[in-house]
């Protein structure tokens, strides 16, 4: 075989290193992208450069952000003394996609795993202690780690620092998925569902 | 339980291979090497994700192919029917499939076709270290209670991180003690269950055990089990918690220096007894045999007692080792029993005397280079 375009070559190699794309889906989608018009191709350019450049982090709450404080931590109307903390920024994404919560967020930026390497020193827990011990008048602390070993080990080493501090420790209830049969629920989360039961 | 129909591609020496299976004796005889341990080895996968023979799922795959498929249809009490069937390939790694959905985790299998098998690896359990025998235990045990194995997945996982703890933190000792703190916890939360758990199946195991050792020995030794952990057992989860708390803080300098957890079910032991003596001690070679065989065949009709479905019982190749006498004991034990059966033997003799193949529900094959031939009897 021999190749005509060095640049084409180029593009699909590093195409090809983007999750779930094999080198035949890069192939079609380098192929597709030369036969776009410049326009697009710089704007896909440039979207791509900005998201390296200037998403940052936000100094207070450890999210994703185009400036710093972010729009979150920004906003007044979250002040309203609840933090909620998650292990990565996608689980910020997800909750606030549900309306459902009005505080402010913490993002440890990971979870506590030896085997990764990853202590408690290794994330934002100071960060967070500072933030409780600060002027953001807050009275509870929901952690909303994942359910399994790590996340029930961070949870607790947090929950176990947070006992100094005069603030609610709270947990997300772990139930069951919507429009689940309960045949087809796992014993582990029926039997969480079970202990995190509430009145009817 | 019980497999009406399964069907094997690229598994093992078998290409292809499509075979109806009777509901009550399925008798498989033929040469050694011809594919008869294959074919009962592929339900072993339908119903426990993994090989009795083999330990990794690379080698069962036939020469020169890159995947094997096992499929198989099932009948039972609580579920009437459904198809499970099982792939690997070197790329994909290992599905499982119930009803055409596929599984989240294999482990989600485990229990759901409940099974029991008799090999000539069965020795390993008596003379060989405490690992064999936590083996058998946490097998036995997680395919009637799915929670005992979630547990036994999180302990392992668990240990693990506080190993790598242990093994990897340099500095202080007190900041050390704060971040094990939060394995320990779990630690204690999830082995406790694991030890109480044991605790009770052994106790009620004793007595399947002591009735199947005199059936097959045709002798009045009695056996026993004893259980043993770093505390009391019982069935009390908290009681064993407080003790399994004391004794992390006792060994806590001792752990330290080691880099290693050595508290908890993974150092537990099961000693087994023959009228008060250690069988691993002073057992004959014939008394291993028969406890072996009684461990199996106590663990069916424990399930059988215990579960709404018989479990499929498998015995491969362990006629050979016995005499005739012990051979009549067993088939009866198993004409006796009403669940699905499957023998593999290389020796077709002893099975005609013994088993009425006029009878529908038993049925007689022969393989010969994993082709399978239906005979009426041997
Ligand atoms: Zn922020």
């Amino acid at each position: 075989m021999q190749i005509t375009s060095e640049y084409l070559e180029q593009a699909i190699e590093q195409l090809a290193k983007l999750p779930g794309t094999g080198r035949k889906s890069a192939q079609r989608i380098a192929i597709h992208l030369l036969k776009q018009n410049d326009e697009y191709a710089l704007k896909l350019a440039n979207a791509i450069v900005n998201l390296k450049e200037k998403v940052t982090r936000c100094s207070t709450c450890g999210n994703i952000s185009d400036k710093d404080p972010c729009n979150i931590c920004e906003n007044p109307k979250r002040e309203n003394g609840q933090i909620c903390v998650v292990e990565e920024f996608n689980d910020v994404y997800i909750i606030e996609k549900t309306n459902e919560f009005r505080g402010r967020y913490h993002v440890l930026g990971g979870i506590i795993s030896p085997m990764d390497n990853i202590g408690p020193d290794k994330l934002r827990i100071q960060e967070l202690l500072q933030r409780i011990g600060g002027d953001e008048n807050i009275n509870e602390v929901i952690l909303a780690l994942n359910p399994d070993a790590e996340g029930e080990a961070t949870s607790y080493y947090i929950n176990k620092l947070l006992k100094q501090y005069e603030v609610d420790v709270t947990r997300i209830a772990y139930g069951i998925p919507m429009g689940t049969e309960l045949e087809f629920i796992d014993e582990a989360t029926l039997s969480r569902a079970f202990a995190s039961r509430n009145a009817f | 339980m019980l497999i009406d129909h399964l069907e094997i591609l690229h598994f093992r020496n078998h290409h292809k291979t499509v075979i109806d299976w009777a509901p009550h004796l399925n008798v498989i005889t033929g040469p050694n090497g011809a594919g008869k341990t294959s074919l009962i080895d592929a339900i072993h996968y339908l119903c426990m994700s993994r090989s009795f023979v083999s330990t990794s799922d690379m080698y069962v795959v036939h020469k020169g192919e890159s995947y094997f498929m096992i499929k198989g249809h099932f009948q039972g009490q609580i579920r009437s029917q459904f198809d499970v069937s099982c792939s690997y390939s070197r790329g994909e790694g290992k599905k499982i499939f119930v009803n055409d959905s596929p599984l989240e985790r294999l482990s989600d299998l485990i229990g759901m076709v409940p099974v029991v098998t008799l090999t000539p690896d069965d020795k390993k359990l008596t003379l060989e270290g405490p690992a064999e025998r936590r083996s058998f235990i946490d097998g036995f045990i997680s395919q009637i209670s799915p929670a005992y194995l979630r547990n036994l997945i999180e302990y392992k996982k668990i240990r693990k991180q506080r190993n790598t703890l242990l093994q990897e933190y340099r500095g202080p000792l007190n900041v050390l003690e704060s971040y094990l703190e939060p394995w320990n916890v779990q630690l204690v939360e999830a082995g406790s269950k694991i030890i109480a758990k044991r605790y009770e199946v052994l106790e009620n195991f004793k007595e399947y055990l002591k009735k199947d050792y005199a059936m097959i020995s045709g002798m009045d030794l009695s056996t026993n089990l004893e259980y043993q952990t770093f505390c009391t057992p019982s069935t009390n989860v908290d009681d064993i918690k407080s003790q399994y708390e004391k004794e992390l803080d006792r060994v806590l300098d001792k752990e330290i220096e080691r880099e290693i957890t050595t508290v908890g079910p993974h150092r537990d032991e099961i000693l087994f007894l023959l009228d008060d003596f250690e069988l691993r001690k002073y057992g004959s070679q014939g008394q291993h045999r028969l406890f072996a065989l009684s461990l199996k065949l106590a663990q069916l009709h424990y399930y059988s007692d215990e579960l709404d479905d018989l479990p499929i019982l498998m015995l491969d190749d362990v006629f050979g080792d016995l005499d005739l006498h012990k051979t009549e004991i067993l088939l009866q034990a198993l004409e006796h029993h009403k669940g699905q059966v499957f023998i593999t033997s290389a020796n077709p003799i002893p099975f005609g005397n013994f088993i009425d193949f006029n009878d529908p529900d038993n049925q007689y094959y022969t393989v010969q280079n994993a082709k399978v031939t239906l005979t009426n009897r041997p």
